[in-house]
């Protein structure tokens, strides 16, 4: 970009930043070239001459600059991204009015934001480059294309396979002894087979019924020896197959460990980002694809090899010039097979689409019965599926159809190559060249070679299969965590529960801050209510202070300590939460109570469940504290549960509570009932209420509303009252609301 | 072309009670501000910068455009682009096609299937300019789309979106490394 900027009679040695964005201001596509200096930014439009692509990576050899725009940064006020569709607009305002100074397609955002925070970081006079390469790894480094997933850092298009492979086999590591064994009892067996043709068609032709012949006559031994070469290769096959049945689970079982410890390990965000199917398919499927690669597919493979070579090595010491005609035919047969299973894999992959989409319309269908009934939609689902079902018919003929044609195409290739061996074998015997035995067996060879020709041209796929799993699987058993422990922890004895919280921003995606610059601080032992609309931040609020997630910017102390310097397991072990999505873990009530203090005696459960005002109903329940909740558990109202997880917090005793909306979807008469166990709860705690009914904050000390990701008006009930602010209008707002609930009851 | 009668007939059918906010587009004035937003003049009220979204962005684009305020609160739907003055429409138009950006394929140079992803290189055109672009598509069979019998769209991993308005006029190369990913 230098030299452009150069011939734009721009200062090159000034510059800190630059970017490549792609479109005009008026949405037109355009190369433009931004780079910023200590007080301007430079806007270059042109073209770029592309000469080719390399990856992501356009290898330029000219820009025609079009226009040159600049902007003082000293004119510009606070600079925003705007994510629009597939575009999105870097803005600011200048003279009081809102300026447009870039669009851009939606992959350029992440270069936006930097440049943002270069000169974010100018005007506050340090260095340019603070904290604006830390998603550098968004990107690939060697092809410059964006990964995939961008939670997942791999770059399928460079992805090294041979380095999976060798880390596969590191868990092989502990088996040696028997991975040994396997393969010597495969080579065995593979060496015994292939002499078997050579026993019962050279020897036996040549030595046993040629008058003449070493054996001549020893019919019956020779037999007795065939069959014995049979029992001997079968024998061997049964153990190695007995073997590796009793290695690979094992190797398996470490590996689903391992990834799911890692699990364990990963943060909330980490999950939030991925799919829970995904994580479960890679738990089970991915682990399964690969136990069946090396149960099923890497014996074959080994085998095969062996028994290609071995033969190919046999005929060649035989008979050369026989062996050079079936080395032209293995070639031809390979690629024809290949061809072959790309085109099959196709008509698989969208016969596949076509079946799983008959199956989501099924399940559709089925969960969707009440619905179809109540709206008379019965024949029209009929006819969705009929659709579906009938592309999927179309396919299923194409793909028997095809395997109709082409498989026997390729066998009467190969058996054409057969027929040229015959003869032309058939020749050689009868010139005395070569003897019937050699003429049988290199037959007999030649049929051998059919199954792992065709196994060989399309083992290759399920080998990329099981690589893409397996680095699946390393993937989560690498990834970091986002919320990292501290290097160097500060361990309190004891916290007293002071938080503050200080400038704090936050994103769940890039661009979409959800707190910007919010502070707040909660003294210990008192009970803090945050009141706000739906949106405004307040859980993420809890989500922060219990670090399950970290902010982006400012800092968030608890008794002065930054809570990046506390142990997570303290910090975690201090901070209560008790919200309304509750969570039961398959079990009975007392190990769930108990989860937050596995130790606790029953007694303490009990003491806890009483606090909780969830006595009475275990009780009530036929197995009492023993019975079993959770998924295939005991069914449990939404209050009862929790009832568990207050008690579940009384158990943990916590020096900071936050009640993030406990109460929100109970009813009255249960949101009482389980407000009078939550202030037993909260005494002599500090405790954030977040909280959409005031009535449910009449005992905090302080309120505080927040809007916006920030605190808007902060004080007592009476004070926020007389601001006549935000806080006023919700609280007229719902009282007038019970006002006209009463009435109607009158 | 207007249709006041749309938001006066008040009938006993339930959902017909429900003013859906259509704008009198008599009355609306689009323009482009100095700083390149798009404002709002509408009875007598002014709206610095408004922002601009298709209720059909696929089947009808040019009906039902929501139009909302900076901060994305609705002040009405356009029914149809048609119905406002030429100018207007050109403003509209323009800052539709900003946020709408999806350049259209007019070849497929390369599809290389990697790992369950396929990338792609495409010869693009949008707004008159022709440039090429690699890019890369995760879950085919959820990103590359048959919308009716003749449109593909493209999602690739940055959120770009590309179409190819006609699938029976691509060209046979283009077509064929196309074919076993459209469905």
């Amino acid at each position: 970009m230098a030299p452009a900027f150069q011939a734009a009679n721009v200062t090159v040695s000034g510059l800190v930043y630059a970017i490549h964005t792609d479109m005009t201001p008026e949405g037109n596509h355009a190369d433009a070239y931004v780079a910023v200096d200590s007080d301007t930014l430079y806007i270059l439009y042109g073209e770029e001459q592309v000469v080719r692509m390399q990856g992501a990576r356009r290898i330029v050899s000219a820009f025609a600059a079009h226009k040159l725009v600049t902007h003082p940064l000293n004119a510009l006020g606070e600079l925003k991204c705007e994510r629009l569709l597939t575009t999105a607009r870097l803005w600011g305002e200048a003279d009081g009015e809102a300026l447009v100074l870039l669009v851009f397609s939606i992959g350029c955002l992440p270069f936006a934001e930097r440049l943002i925070k270069v000169i974010n970081n100018l005007r506050q006079g340090i260095d340019p480059l603070r904290e604006v390469f830390t998603d550098e790894h968004v990107f690939c480094l060697k092809c410059g294309m964006r990964f995939p997933e961008p939670e997942r850092k791999v770059c399928p298009r460079c992805l090294d396979s041979k380095s999976i492979t060798r880390r596969l086999m590191t868990f092989f590591a502990n088996y040696r002894k028997q991975v040994f064994s396997i393969l010597a009892v495969m080579f065995l067996s593979t060496a015994v087979s292939i002499l078997a043709p050579y026993i019962s068609s050279k020897l036996f032709f040549d030595e046993v019924l040629t008058p003449g012949g070493g054996y001549y006559g020893m019919v019956g031994a020779f037999v007795a020896l065939i069959i014995l070469a049979r029992g001997v290769t079968t024998g061997m096959n049964v153990v190695y197959q007995y073997v590796l049945a009793k290695t690979v689970p094992w190797i398996i079982y470490d590996l689903k460990l391992k990834i799911f410890e890692a699990m364990q390990r990963l943060s909330v965000n980490f999950y939030a980002s991925k799919r829970t199917g995904s994580l479960m398919n890679r738990v089970t499927r991915d682990a399964t694809n690969i136990y069946w690669f090396f149960v099923d597919g890497l014996p074959f493979v080994i085998v095969n090899i062996f028994t290609f070579t071995g033969i190919i090595t046999i005929m060649c010491l035989m008979n050369t010039e026989l062996a050079v005609i079936c080395l032209i035919i293995i070639p031809i047969s390979l690629v024809l097979f290949r061809v072959l299973w790309s085109v099959f894999r196709r008509f698989h992959h969208k016969n596949w689409v076509y079946g799983s989409q008959l199956n989501s319309m099924v399940s559709d269908s089925v969960n969707g019965q009440r619905v179809i009934k109540a709206f008379a939609r019965e024949e029209e689902e009929s006819n969705r599926f009929s659709g579906i079902s009938r592309k999927q018919t179309d396919m299923d003929i194409g793909v028997e159809n095809t395997a109709f044609t082409a498989f026997p195409l390729i066998y009467l290739f190969m058996f054409t190559g057969q027929v040229v061996i015959t003869a032309l074998g058939g020749r050689m015997v009868l010139e005395d060249r070569i003897t019937i035995g050699t003429l049988m067996t290199f037959i007999a060879f030649l049929n051998m070679l059919y199954g792992p020709l065709e196994f060989m041209s399309w083992v290759s796929n399920w080998w990329a299969r099981c690589v893409d799993s397996a680095q699946r699987v390393f993937e989560i058993i690498d990834a970091k965590p986002d919320v990292q422990e501290p290097d160097d922890p500060i361990t309190p004895e004891h916290l007293r529960g002071d938080i503050q919280l200080s400038g704090v921003w936050f994103e769940y995606e890039p661009a979409v801050p959800v707190l910007k610059g919010l502070d707040l601080q909660v003294k210990a032992g008192t009970l803090l209510g945050i009141v706000g609309k739906t949106g405004a931040g307040k859980s993420t609020l809890a989500n922060l202070i219990a670090r399950l997630y970290d902010v982006t910017e400012g800092e968030i102390r608890i008794d002065g300590v930054p809570i990046k310097r506390l142990p997570l397991a303290l910090l975690r072990a201090n901070i209560g939460i008790v919200s309304q999505e509750i969570y039961l873990f398959i079990g009975t009530i007392a190990d769930n109570i108990r989860y937050a203090r596995p130790g606790a005696s029953i007694e303490e459960v009990i003491r806890a469940a009483k606090a909780a005002s969830a006595h009475d109903f275990i009780m009530r329940l036929p197995d009492a504290y023993e019975t079993r909740v959770g998924a295939g558990g005991q069914d449990l109202s939404g209050g009862e549960k929790q009832r568990l997880s207050i008690a579940r917090a009384i158990l943990q005793n916590p020096r900071i509570l936050i009640l993030d909306e406990a109460t929100a979807a109970m009813d009255t008469q249960t949101e009482a009932e389980i407000q009078a166990s939550l202030s037993r709860l909260q005494k002599g705690r500090t405790t954030l209420s977040i909280a959409h009914r005031l009535s449910t904050l009449r005992d905090a000390d302080s309120l505080a509303v927040i809007h916006e990701g920030r605190v808007l008006e902060a004080g007592t009930h009476a004070e926020l009252i007389a601001l006549k602010g935000e806080y006023h209008k919700l609280y007229g707002m719902q009282t007038e609301a019970l006002n006209v609930i009463s009435e109607s009851d009158a | 072309m207007t249709h006041p009668s749309v938001l006066e007939k008040q009938t006993t059918e339930p959902e017909q009670n429900t003013d859906i906010g259509l704008l009198d587009t008599r009355e609306t004035d689009f323009y482009k501000t100095d700083g390149g937003f798009t404002g709002l003049r509408y009875k007598g009220k002014t709206f610095p910068r408004v922002s601009f979204r298709r209720a059909l962005p696929i089947g009808k684009p040019d009906s039902y455009i929501s139009v909302a305020d900076d901060e994305n609160k609705e002040i009405g739907i356009i029914r149809d682009i048609g119905d406002l003055s030429h100018t207007q429409r050109d403003v509209v138009r323009e800052d539709l096609a900003k946020r709408y950006f999806c350049p259209s394929v007019q070849s497929v140079k390369s599809v290389k299937d990697k790992m369950g992803y396929v990338y792609m290189e495409l010869i693009l055109t949008g707004a008159g300019t022709t440039y090429e672009k690699s890019c890369a598509i995760n879950d085919v069979n959820r990103n590359i789309r048959m919308i009716d019998g003749s449109r593909l769209l493209i999602f690739d991993v940055d959120g770009n979106r590309y179409i190819i308005e006609n699938i029976q006029a691509l060209d046979k190369k283009s077509m064929s490394r196309l074919e076993p990913y459209m469905f």
